[in-house]
């Protein structure tokens, strides 16, 4: 038997998962295992931190901001879904960027407290930045009396 | 594959707009009609541009290939504005 399956099957009998958690953990696995090697992957938890890797798909940005932040009546909320597809691709555009204007690029950027060199994102290592964007979960609450919410996260 | 319909709704306090589905798919019978010109002037932008043209459409064509599941809405004091890529 694949020891991620048995892993799985041992914490469902051990009770630290249900046994839909179990079902989908099981099925990420075999997604897994029938990927081509190289393919990253995002991560799924259990309920109590069980983590297998599956991929993630989309991108998503929600945004809840109430009247004092927008100056609007109302709440106003923003709710973008990007496929990561679209990500790889656009992130292969600044390989159009020409080379000359790479290091105003980066100037810039890091002027704006963005310390990023446009030059070292390559296909190569492009791969890898989605996949650990894939791991990225950013939350925002305000603090401030004012309830405004900015959420990041890959699904 | 490439985007077939992008659904568009716009409500505004005043105004209900039903959800508008549009047939991109459509634009390919215009594309191609038009290809033979399109070509050549790929062709002349490759040769007169240092860009290799042929990487820049490969790059922009993966964009158009992904664009699908693409879903932005916006709502705020009473109108709200949805995009969707299919």
């Amino acid at each position: 038997m694949n020891e991620n399956r048995r892993q799985i099957l041992e914490m469902l009998a051990a009770g630290k998962i249900t046994a839909d958690e179990a079902e989908r953990l099981i099925a990420a696995v075999e997604t897994e295992r029938a990927r081509p090697a190289g393919e990253y992957s995002g991560s799924l938890g259990g309920s109590n931190g069980a983590t297998v890797k599956t991929r993630a798909k989309y991108l998503r940005v929600l945004v809840e901001a109430d009247e004092s932040m927008t100056g609007m009546k109302g709440q106003t909320t923003v709710n973008v879904r990007v496929p990561m597809q679209l990500l790889r691709a656009g992130v292969r555009l600044a390989s159009l960027i020409p080379a000359q204007a790479h290091q105003q690029l980066d100037e810039a950027l890091n002027r704006h407290g963005v310390p990023l060199t446009l030059s070292q994102i390559k296909p190569e290592n492009l791969e890898e930045l989605i996949y650990h964007l894939e791991d990225l979960t950013v939350d925002v609450d305000s603090s401030e009396g004012n309830a405004t919410k900015v959420r990041v996260f890959c699904e | 594959m490439t985007p077939n319909f992008v659904v568009l709704g716009i409500d505004t306090p005043g105004f209900h707009w039903p959800k508008l589905w549009l047939p991109i798919f459509l634009l390919w019978v215009p594309v191609i009609l038009l290809s033979p010109i399109i070509l050549l002037a790929f062709v002349a932008l490759a040769i007169a541009n240092r860009t290799n043209i042929w990487r820049v459409v490969a790059i922009f064509w993966d964009i158009l290939c992904s664009l699908p599941g693409t879903h932005v809405r916006v709502s705020a004091q009473d109108a709200r504005v949805l995009v969707r890529i299919l």
